[in-house]
């Protein structure tokens, strides 16, 4: 790999690229781990695949269209997750493979060269437009101003819904709004990464900082840390091997996973049953 | 003294059965009320219902003067505090104690602003009280189930309510600290003009500090007892034999 290779607009736009999807997807990570809502997140991601396969099919903005179908995708599920009075286990389920088989089915209608749609598969980093950058660019710092406005809020839900709910705090309105910034992050970083891969720089560097912290706010830190370092190496990874680059990002996301769960402060806490006598647990 | 809660027929139906069955009350300020009864008697229902977590069939509630709609609801729940009976949260979960007592104040503190120096210094002060200040920095999760709840104890002080609610408070509180927890709340109802409902198994706990004592039963209110009453083993006797047939 020649070092040159920086001065290249294209690689230019991939660094800034990996930079900004590896800030905004791990911060919202940490409100889904924290939160425990990976498969709300995952089904998310599916139908915001799906509908940006859809935007291909019938020419329209599939940003657009990959937005509209993650708001759908919540609609349906937040309520259900919401209701807690039955598991919605078999609903997102459901939702999940719902989304996957409208993939495929709309991969297979595409018209013409499949090339877009396998960027949309795949993530292209080198490729990505500058109003593709410009739209990322936005949602991270949108993000990040809603976050450190709210901050004692999202907190608060994070801790216990219900107990946020009952002190004044808009809990229901707060956790519908981490579910839109989840459809936000996914759709802006879903050409980068690939739309079967997004949702894993989403959880993994979260789930990485959770192994490593007892404090919130180094939890965001230390997942942001990871995310930015994930994209960056699988960036480089790429070009040095010449494989696709959100596969190589979520690869090394992934170990760091490994990596922390091994020597993880918490990894005691982790095999221990949880206490059942009757009042917590 | 004015009326700081009002039920009317409150009806709250589930296929099974009735949670809460044409239930009507009224709560002065500055009252002690306790609530006793059996498992599954609505009594935690009743408190659900009071900050807004549960809505019913029908029936109407007004809290500090205020009809309960979805509307009034933030302003009724600033002014009130619940604790509930139990707590489900991620035993790694990345926050100490320290910072849930603070959150009972974030509705209080309000939107786009950052604890300021009294709050903090409030939040000291009632770990202090519930003796939890020497685990202030421990992960909420790793305390015992004991100490969990000192810390939601102080959760629902550092609300500083004009109506608190609280459903099995003395729950895995050692003998010790559940004697202190009545002297913290009466000590509450002098500072803050504090009214409180306390739900409890705990009957001795109850007619030490309630002035009130209500009976509750397949989702009614079937007694209305004073402490000396409550006391009198005979009358709650019969009341629970009177469930049985
Ligand atoms: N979501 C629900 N769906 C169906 N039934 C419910 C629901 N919530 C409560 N119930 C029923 O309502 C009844 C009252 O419940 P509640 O929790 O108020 O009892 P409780 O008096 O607090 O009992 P305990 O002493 O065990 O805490 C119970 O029989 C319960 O099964
Ligand atoms: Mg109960």
């Amino acid at each position: 790999m020649n070092i040159s290779i920086i001065n290249d607009p294209f690689m230019q736009h991939a660094i800034l690229a990996t930079l900004l999807a590896g800030v905004v997807c791990p911060l919202i990570g940490v409100l889904v781990v924290t939160m425990r809502l990976s498969f709300i997140g995952v089904s998310l991601a599916h139908a915001a695949f799906a509908g940006a396969l859809l935007g291909l099919i019938l020419g329209v903005n599939s940003a657009i269209m990959a937005l509209i179908f993650s708001v759908i995708a919540a609609g349906i599920l937040g309520p259900l997750a919401d209701r807690g009075d039955f598991s919605p286990d078999t609903a997102m389920g459901v939702m999940f493979t719902s989304a996957l088989g409208l993939s495929f089915l709309f991969l297979s209608l595409i018209p013409g060269p499949e090339t877009e749609a396998l960027g949309l598969l795949w993530g292209g980093v080198l490729t990505v437009t500058q109003t593709e950058l410009g739209f990322l660019a936005g949602v991270t710092l949108v993000t990040l101003l809603t976050l450190l406005l709210f901050y004692k809020e999202v907190c608060a839900v994070l801790f216990q819904r219900e107990i946020a709910e009952s002190t004044g705090i808009p809990a229901t309105t707060i956790f519908y709004g981490i579910l839109l910034f989840c459809g936000l992050a996914i759709t802006s970083s879903l050409n980068i990464i690939g739309g079967m891969l997004v949702f894993c720089l989403i959880i993994n560097p979260a789930a990485a900082a959770y192994q490593l912290t007892y404090r919130l706010s180094t939890m965001f830190g230390l997942s942001v840390l990871i995310g930015v370092l994930s994209g960056w190496l699988g960036l480089i990874f790429s070009c040095i091997f010449n494989l696709p680059t959100g596969a190589l990002i979520i690869v090394t996301s992934s170990a760091f996973f490994l990596v922390t769960i091994t020597f993880s402060p918490k990894r005691k806490v982790h095999f221990q049953t949880i206490p059942k006598d009757g009042n917590y647990g | 003294m004015s009326l700081i809660l009002e039920i009317k027929n409150a009806w709250i139906r589930y296929p099974q059965k009735n949670a809460l069955e044409d239930v009507s009350l009224r709560v002065e300020e500055r009252e002690m009320l306790g609530i006793f009864g059996y498992n599954g008697a609505g009594k935690s229902t009743l408190l659900k219902v009071i900050i807004g977590l549960k809505r019913l069939d029908s029936g109407s509630v007004m809290v500090h003067g205020l009809q309960l709609t979805p509307r009034a609801l933030l302003e009724i729940r600033r002014k009130t505090a619940y604790l509930p009976q139990c707590l489900d949260t991620d035993i790694r979960m990345p926050i100490s104690a320290w910072d849930v007592a603070m959150m009972g104040r974030y509705g209080k503190i309000g939107l786009f602003k950052r604890p300021s120096r009294s709050d903090r210094e409030f939040v000291r002060t009632v770990l202090r009280q519930v003796d939890a200040d020497s685990y202030a920095n421990t992960p909420f999760g790793m305390l015992s189930g004991g100490e969990r709840q000192r810390v939601m104890i102080a959760h629902a002080l550092a609300q500083e309510p004009r109506l608190l609610l609280m459903d099995e408070p003395t729950n895995s509180l050692d003998l010790n600290f559940t004697r202190n927890l009545g002297n913290i709340i009466r000590e509450a109802h002098r500072r803050l003009q504090l009214t409180s409902i306390i739900v409890s198994h705990d009957a001795e706990f109850l007619s030490e500090i309630c002035t009130r004592i209500l009976l509750m039963r397949d989702g009614r209110i079937t007694r209305n007892l004073l402490p000396d009453e409550f006391r009198d083993d005979r009358l709650v006797d019969r009341h629970f034999r009177e469930a049985l047939q």
